[in-house]
């Protein structure tokens, strides 16, 4: 009886000693990370790794997005690597950059797809792999995307077709340069022209060539239209590439009077056309907010934050040689370095 | 004191450790309030003032260079009209000179006022065709006046697939010959952003410059803003005056450019610098009173394991000894703080001493009272004796000597008995005898106004009882009883065994008592009249065999009184006799 008190007493007592030493160690461990500078917890934690992959790494419309895309992986403490295949219709390599992605530990990946059926099995590989995905600039078929950050590309089609309506000519004989079939945004960005130029009986479409993303091909083929079909005054093209070719074409042909062209993304050298009156009209998508906000949206959602929306429609604004040097044009056109 | 005065009971160790926490509470909250206050001031005076300094850098960097681009511009004015603008080797060398040196400035311009561009400078960078040019004359009003004037920022037009943004510093000359010029000199943010960017204002503070109007000139996340990614709400600061703002959580620091008109804004955050440091010292306050509340819990604890615990054995064994002082046994506390254990010891010679004491008064008063019936024994009522020993020598006279004899000898034999060698208790044959002769004694005093009876069963006289027992009653009938009767009296005695008693009792047809007559007797002391009272005789008999014995009067007025005495059954001297 006597016994088992004792032990009953030493044994809360031993209790309480055990119970005092884990609570202090514990205050005390509290305090001294508290008394820790701050840069120490944040070095901790490893930068989550996210992979860009583009349509192409060359032409200037890719290059300020991967420029927004880094800004904004500086900001948030993302390792960003911006990759692409050589050629715009290399749609395999890119799925070869996403399982590679995938592979060297990708949390979020980062889309342009070149082509929107042939592209869906990689992204869906990755995103079952637990990869995030956002889609910019030009869509996949595929259920796994999280966010879409682009154009409104239709409506850059329709914003197009009302530049060209401006053109008081009494009839708008349209020449189409396209770029790969497969590719969502090229497509519908000439639906939006095409439902744009049938609401002017004076426009109509004369003639279209679809051309590989080359500078070359697209200036051979825009001299082609233009001499099989000469009644044709317009020419459109969708992208930076095919847009450059026609810019040279036109220029080849001294055609900038006569010919009117309406094409798409910037750089120095389609700025310089339009300036010296080779090109009529600019649509100017906005690639830098385009690389920033997808970085944001792939950093909301490693980090589980919920988006704001699953899709975000970056501005277009159409630049012709009247207002190229309005502030806001100049804000629009030209980088700041 | 307090614990008389509320009632409730508040024990030592819980009164020590609320006593403790309330304290450290008090003085962490006070820490918590009163010290981060002072610190979280201090820091925000300590920020603001890292603010002013680094916009003060700001400002004086980006003073002296447009400084040195006044210069310049100066040096171009001074010399318009002279042999610098003729001689066209010289100033081509000159210009080259310059822009090499300085990477930053994109085209020096000079303008003639009627007939437009007049020569133009761009270092490598290869100029339009003038016929190509879209002049962008939008900073044309920039120098309007004699003055160095400076436009907003703006794309540089008047080279060839070059455009980066610039800005325009301007001013206008009239040369001797009464001609207007003007010069122009674009200068990209490059001399700048290098200062502006890297100037250090906590985490994420930064630097810009705006001008009046408040139009950004340069901001180290312009791409952002023009992308339309971020804002920087620059119109409110267009009224204030220079100085330190802190608006919600958010310091600006405003300060104008001397020698233009553009103003630095440094942006930090009081949050992350304070409310971090601050949340962080209010978790350690927090901590800290938690690790103190354990620990006065567990002194608190321990406060009432060593010195609660025994204390209130201690009380308990008090309260237990105010209770039953003769039965109490008191032991020791032992394994208690000294203090406790020094109480207890003095509580246990206390107990001994009380009880030694209590046992000592109560044997004194055993003998006291016993000496004091000895003597009263001793006594017989001197009246009585007189009035007997009258008596007697009036039957003497009369000749009546058969009744003195009878009277003599009665005398003798009460005297003999009342004495009986000192023994306390008698068989109750010698007290019947004693009875009787009294009885005798006052009959013949009386003239016979009473008469009397004996019923005694013989079985009963070997028992022992207490001398004097009888007699005491019997005069109290006669006297209170007989005297003052005018009819003849009757007194019966008796002596019968009950099953485990004696009982003995005296009846007279008297007057009588009253109940509060009957009580009181039983308390009174003795007077002179009567040698010993009824009183003493019940305590004897009490003393002597217990509470549960002794006297019980029934009377009623006009009738009688009827006194029953009863005693054990007991052969043997007790313990008592011997004492």
């Amino acid at each position: 009886m006597k016994i088992s008190k004792r032990f009953k007493q030493v044994a809360v007592v031993a209790f309480g000693i055990v119970l005092l030493a884990v609570c202090y160690y514990m205050g005390i461990r509290y305090i001294i990370r508290s008394l820790m500078p701050v840069d120490a917890a944040s070095e901790e934690s490893s930068s989550h790794y996210v992979v860009l992959v583009a349509k192409s790494t060359e032409p200037n419309y890719w290059k300020t997005v991967f420029a927004g895309a880094n800004v904004a992986a500086t900001e948030y403490n993302l390792t960003l690597s911006c990759e692409g295949p050589m050629s715009e219709e290399d749609y395999q390599a890119q799925n070869e950059i996403i399982a590679r992605a995938v592979e060297d530990g990708a949390e979020a990946l980062i889309f342009s797809s070149i082509d929107y059926n042939a592209n869906a099995e990689a992204v869906d590989a990755a995103a079952a792999a637990g990869v995030e995905v956002v889609v910019i600039d030009s869509d996949v078929n595929s259920a796994a995307v999280s966010c879409r950050i682009s154009t409104d590309n239709y409506e850059a089609g329709k914003m197009m077709a009302s530049a060209i309506l401006e053109n008081e000519a009494d009839e708008l004989n349209v020449g189409i340069i396209n770029f790969d079939e497969n590719t969502a945004n090229g497509q519908q960005r000439e639906e939006g022209l095409r439902d744009g130029l049938a609401e002017d009986a004076r426009a109509q479409v004369a003639g279209m060539v679809t051309v590989i993303s080359t500078e070359e091909a697209a200036k051979e083929a825009t001299i082609g239209l233009l001499k099989e079909n000469p009644e044709i005054n317009v020419v459109v093209a969708f992208n930076e590439i095919t847009s450059l070719g026609v810019c040279y074409a036109m220029e080849e042909l001294d055609a900038g009077d006569e010919v009117m062209a309406v094409v798409f993304d910037s750089n120095v050298t389609s700025v310089g056309m339009l300036e010296s009156g080779a090109v009529d009209a600019l649509i100017v998508q906005s690639p830098y907010a385009m690389g920033y906000l997808s970085v944001e949206c792939a950093y909301e959602l490693i980090n589980g934050i919920a988006l704001e929306s699953d899709a975000v429609d970056t501005k277009t604004t159409v630049v012709t040689r009247e207002n190229m040097y309005d502030e806001e044009c100049q804000k629009v056109l030209f980088t700041f370095d | 004191m307090k614990k008389g005065k509320t009632g409730t009971k508040i024990s030592l160790s819980a009164l020590m450790t609320a006593a403790v926490v309330l304290l450290v509470t008090l003085i962490l909250v006070f820490v918590l309030f009163f010290f981060v206050r002072l610190y979280e001031n201090s820091i925000t005076n300590n920020s603001v003032t890292s603010s002013e300094q680094a916009a003060r850098q700001v400002v004086n960097t980006v003073e002296s260079y447009v400084e040195d681009m006044e210069e310049y511009i100066g040096y171009i004015s001074d010399n318009i009209t002279g042999a610098f603008m003729l001689d066209e080797e010289m100033r081509e060398e000159f210009f080259d000179l310059y822009m090499a040196l300085r990477s930053e400035v994109v085209v020096v311009s000079i303008y003639d006022e009627e007939t437009g561009l007049l020569s133009c400078w761009s270092g490598e960078q290869e100029q339009k065709e003038k016929s190509l040019l879209l002049q962008n004359f939008a900073y044309w009003d920039v120098a309007d006046e004699e003055e160095i004037s400076i436009s907003k920022p703006h794309v540089e037009a008047l080279l060839e697939s070059y455009y980066p943004w610039v800005v325009t510093i301007g001013r206008s000359v009239v040369s001797s010959d009464g001609h207007g010029y003007r010069i122009y000199m674009d200068i990209r943010f490059s001399g700048i952003s290098s200062y502006v960017d890297d100037v250090g204002m906590g985490q994420h503070g930064y630097c810009y410059i705006v001008d009046m109007d408040g139009t950004l000139v340069y901001h180290p996340q312009k791409q952002l803003i023009y992308a339309g990614l971020k804002e920087e709400e620059t119109a409110d600061l267009k009224n204030l005056e220079d100085g330190s703002y802190t608006i919600s959580n958010v310091i600006y620091t405003v300060r104008t450019l001397e020698n233009c008109n553009w103003r630095v804004v440094g942006v930090s955050y009081v949050d992350e610098m304070i409310t971090d440091k601050v949340q962080s010292m209010a978790g350690i306050c927090i901590v800290l009173l938690l690790m103190v509340l354990l620990t006065a819990a567990l002194v608190g604890g321990l406060f009432s394991w060593v010195l609660g615990r025994p204390a209130k054995r201690l009380t308990n064994a008090m309260a237990e000894f105010e209770g039953d002082a003769e039965n109490f046994h008191f032991e020791p506390i032992e394994g208690a703080a000294s203090e406790i254990t020094t109480l207890s010891e003095s509580f246990g010679h206390m107990v001994v001493r009380v009880q030694e004491l209590m046992e000592k008064v109560r044997q004194e008063e055993i003998s006291l009272r016993k000496t004091e019936l000895n003597a009263l024994q001793a006594q017989i009522n001197p009246h009585f004796l007189y009035n007997t020993l009258d008596s007697i020598a009036w039957m003497c006279e009369e000749n009546r000597s058969q009744e003195a004899v009878e009277m003599v000898n009665a005398l003798a034999r009460l005297f003999r008995i009342s004495i009986s060698k000192g023994h306390e208790l008698i068989p109750l044959e010698k007290e019947v005898q004693h009875a009787q002769s009294y009885l005798k004694i006052q009959n013949y005093r009386y003239k016979n106004q009473f008469h009397y009876e004996f019923d005694v069963e013989e079985s009963c006289l070997p028992y022992l009882c207490n001398k004097i027992t009888l007699q005491p009653i019997i005069e109290n009938a006669i006297y209170h009883g007989i005297d003052r009767m005018v009819d003849e009296g009757e007194i019966r005695i008796g002596v019968h065994e009950e099953e485990n008693a004696i009982l003995m009792s005296v009846e007279d047809n008297g007057v009588g008592m009253t109940a509060e007559q009957c009580r009181e007797i039983l308390l009174r002391e003795p007077g002179d009249r009567s040698g010993i009272g009824i009183k003493n005789v019940n305590d004897r008999i009490r003393i002597y065999f217990g509470e549960e014995y002794g006297l019980q009067i029934f009377s009623e007025p006009d009738v009688g009184t009827r006194v029953e005495i009863r005693i054990p059954k007991r052969k043997e001297e007790g313990e008592y006799e011997n004492k």
